[in-house]
């Protein structure tokens, strides 16, 4: 008996207790105001502006996104302005896309402001930085009525290109490691508005401090996942062949082919005072489009050195972008770290500029190994 | 007290026990601490601690060998007097506690961190010591059962940490041996806060159904033990950058912040509610175990009084005062010197004292 008063005392005091203090932490679902998007950029006077973009779940309103911006100076100070703004409590819980303009990344250190995402655990790490050239403002507030929400199209943009290499897919979590990390550089994908419509247009590369340094388009975008390890096998590449002639308008001498097999091999060595890094890219292909007339049974051994050739030298020549700005996009500082220990630790904490000392020597083997139904 | 037949645990609840108290909330922070001092070789500071703490406990249960009827301080009290007994058993009792109370603060600052950020911390900690309550009176095979339970609940945890591997580089492990051995052997100081938990046995062998597989559990407990952390540390070192991994607090959890799935979206949530359970393997064992003890130093039969007291006595605690992280940082300092000095010093000096005095027993027979 005093057993089971006892119990039913402590239920009472349970009940009490979680009813009337512990309600803090609920919201309901209509209380709250889900952003789906949020850009970051500068005004003209250098203020920091925020974007969001929420969608509206209404039957009567045409328009299915509110959007809100304003200038504040932190992200976390600008949930006020958000919270005035729509009409339940703003929460930044499930951010697929995070926009930064392009006057941002013309200064160092903006990705300090990412703070808030990191420190309260209940936001999202997984949304995709993407770098807008231009302003966000433009990309924000322009409403396609015949595309679909801005986060969702971008958000869908970035996979599908980034799942054939277009791109990068650069995540919250993954830019701050990027730029933690001391042996590479931060790239993230990068859009821009045309003739009002948004489109990938490859990948920007950052500076160590998180500045602009660079651009790559579609292909030089797959050579850099390529040398990352992370093109899966499916990416395409389309070279003009030398020699080949050209009629009209059309490009006749160019060749396409669909990587099969990718491996790349990066030796790192350490010499004459500098590092030296040995690439070995391998890829067997099958031929997807030829435009200019071949024997392919007889030329197909003189075909694949040339090709080879080509993959080279845009590797080289992409290579040598990054030299010249100083920037490490694919991280070979972290080879130099597991194979090149003692010489990394000493330039470790400029390793961009040991990275523009460094020599390359880059080797493809390009092997076809299918040319489709026709010959 | 002498043990009632129905009370004994089987082996296998023996090994899930110690290792459920041993990793528990330790597990969390252990990567971080390990890559603060040793970087990305610490996880051979795990395999060198391994050696030691399997040495602490073959000690460990090599004393209690000489009392397998009655606990630690039934010994004492039957060789050195009640005095000794009595000392023993404080001892005993505030070392569970503060390990109790350390494990349960860790578990309500996690939920509080991750999961319920408003919610007072004392509501956290009433709901928390009801199942507590509810399991600890029950005895050490309830006990045992629970944390075998608990423990095949969560065998699929460690395929979830598969997952981030696809965003893993391998390459973050190279050069073995970075810095040469000095960070591995410091780092491997880290190891002693996630190894506290072995003394149960002082309490817990006179329960031991089979009394001769003791040496064998220990060693597959401190195993199973080191074999989790191994794979969490592997897991965090090759998953976030060397000069990043010092930045995040628990990375155990951070880094199921990166699994995307389809159908959810922040996994960690329902992870951390499910950790709970885990948690758990820390403060209900340690309950029972402190209230035990103390009920041996008052000379009670039954535990439940104490246990009322105790778990009152802790939801009023925290009502009136919770500690901040600095304060359980703090305490977990503290925590690692007394646990040096109870799981690891003690029972060499207590060994080494029976050795002497069996031998001492001898020469005057």
């Amino acid at each position: 008996m005093k057993q089971r008063l006892l119990s039913a005392l402590t239920i009472v005091v349970l009940v009490c207790l979680t009813t009337t203090t512990s309600c803090q932490d609920q919201l309901n679902l209509e209380d709250a105001s889900t952003p789906l998007a949020i850009g970051l950029d500068l005004n003209e006077d250098n203020q920091f502006e925020f974007y969001t973009s929420t969608p509206i779940f209404s039957k009567n309103i045409k328009k299915k996104s509110l959007e809100i911006s304003g200038t504040a100076r932190t992200l976390r100070q600008s949930r006020a302005l958000q919270n005035a703004q729509s009409p339940g409590s703003a929460q930044g819980r499930n951010y697929q896309v995070l926009l930064v303009g392009k006057r941002i990344l013309q200064h160092e250190d903006w990705i300090t402001m990412l703070d808030i995402i990191f420190r309260d655990a209940r936001n999202t790490v997984t949304d995709r930085v993407i770098a807008v050239e231009g302003s966000v403002s433009e990309i924000m507030l322009l409403n396609p009525p015949d595309q679909p929400m801005l986060p969702i199209l971008l958000r869908g943009m970035i996979n599908t290109s980034s799942g054939s290499s277009e791109t990068v897919s650069t995540t919250a979590q993954e830019l701050r490691r990027q730029y933690y990390e001391k042996g590479m550089t931060p790239s993230i994908s990068q859009v821009k508005v045309k003739d009002n419509s948004v489109l990938v247009t490859g990948t920007t590369l950052l500076h160590k401090g998180g500045k602009f340094a660079a651009s790559l388009g579609y292909q030089e975008s797959i050579l850099l996942n390529i040398l990352q390890n992370n093109a899966r096998s499916g990416v395409s590449l389309s070279y003009a062949i030398p020699g080949k002639p050209q009629t009209g308008p059309f490009h006749t001498d160019m060749i396409s082919f669909t990587a099969q097999k990718l491996a790349t091999k990066i030796k790192t060595s350490y010499k004459r005072s500098r590092f030296q890094f040995d690439i070995k890219l391998k890829i067997a292909a099958a031929l997807t489009e030829i435009l200019f007339p071949l024997t392919i049974q007889q030329d197909y051994k003189k075909l694949e050195p040339i090709i080879a050739e080509q993959v080279k030298l845009q590797t080289e020549a992409m290579l040598k972008k990054f030299q010249s700005h100083k920037i490490d996009p694919v991280g070979f500082g972290l080879n130099a770290r597991a194979y090149q220990y003692q010489q990394y630790k000493k330039v470790q904490d400029h390793w961009t500029d040991a990275i523009a000392d460094a020599s390359f020597h880059v080797t493809v083997e390009f092997t076809i190994n299918s040319i489709g139904p026709i010959k | 007290m002498k043990v009632h037949p129905g009370h004994e645990i089987t082996s296998l609840q023996y090994i899930f026990l110690l290792t459920g108290v041993q990793v528990g909330v330790a597990v969390l922070s252990l990567p971080r601490k390990l890559a603060e001092t040793a970087g990305t070789d610490g996880w051979i500071s795990i395999l060198v601690w391994w050696l030691v703490s399997m040495l602490a406990s073959l000690i460990i249960v090599q004393i209690m060998k000489n009392s397998p009827r009655g606990s630690l301080p039934d010994w004492a009290a039957e060789v050195l007097g009640v005095w000794a007994g009595k000392t023993i058993a404080l001892l005993l009792t505030l070392y569970f506690c503060v390990l109790l109370y350390d494990g349960l603060t860790k578990s309500v600052l996690i939920t509080k961190t991750w999961l319920l950020p408003n919610t007072p911390a004392y509501v956290i900690t009433v709901l928390l010591l009801l199942p507590t309550y509810m399991i600890a009176r029950h005895g050490p095979r309830i006990v045992g059962r629970y944390c075998e339970l608990i423990v095949y609940l969560s065998l699929w945890i460690p395929l979830v940490y598969l997952l981030p591997l696809k965003q893993a580089h391998f390459i973050h492990l190279l050069p073995v041996v970075k810095d040469g051995w000095q960070p591995i052997l410091t780092g491997a100081k880290e190891m002693i806060y996630p190894t506290l938990g072995m003394a149960a046995t002082f309490v817990l062998y006179p329960y031991l159904k089979h009394k001769e597989k003791a040496t064998a559990a220990v060693i597959a407990s401190s195993s199973l033990t080191m074999l989790t952390y191994l794979f969490m540390t592997l897991i965090c070192l090759v998953y976030y950058s060397p000069d990043e991994i010092a930045e995040y607090n628990n990375p155990v959890i951070s880094v199921l912040k990166s699994i995307e799935f389809r159908f959810i979206e922040r996994i960690e949530v329902p992870f951390i509610a499910f950790y709970l359970t885990i948690f758990s393997l820390v403060w209900i064992p340690t309950m029972y175990l402190a209230t035990f003890c103390s009920s041996w130093l008052f000379a009670r039969k039954d535990i439940r009084g104490q246990l009322q007291i105790l778990c009152i006595l802790i939801a009023l605690a925290t009502y009136f005062y919770t500690p901040t992280l600095y304060q359980n940082l703090m305490m977990e300092k503290i925590l690692i010197g007394f646990g040096l000095s109870v799981e690891y010093i003690f029972p060499l000096i207590l060994l080494s004292f029976i050795v002497l005095y069996n031998r001492l027993r001898r020469r005057n027979c």
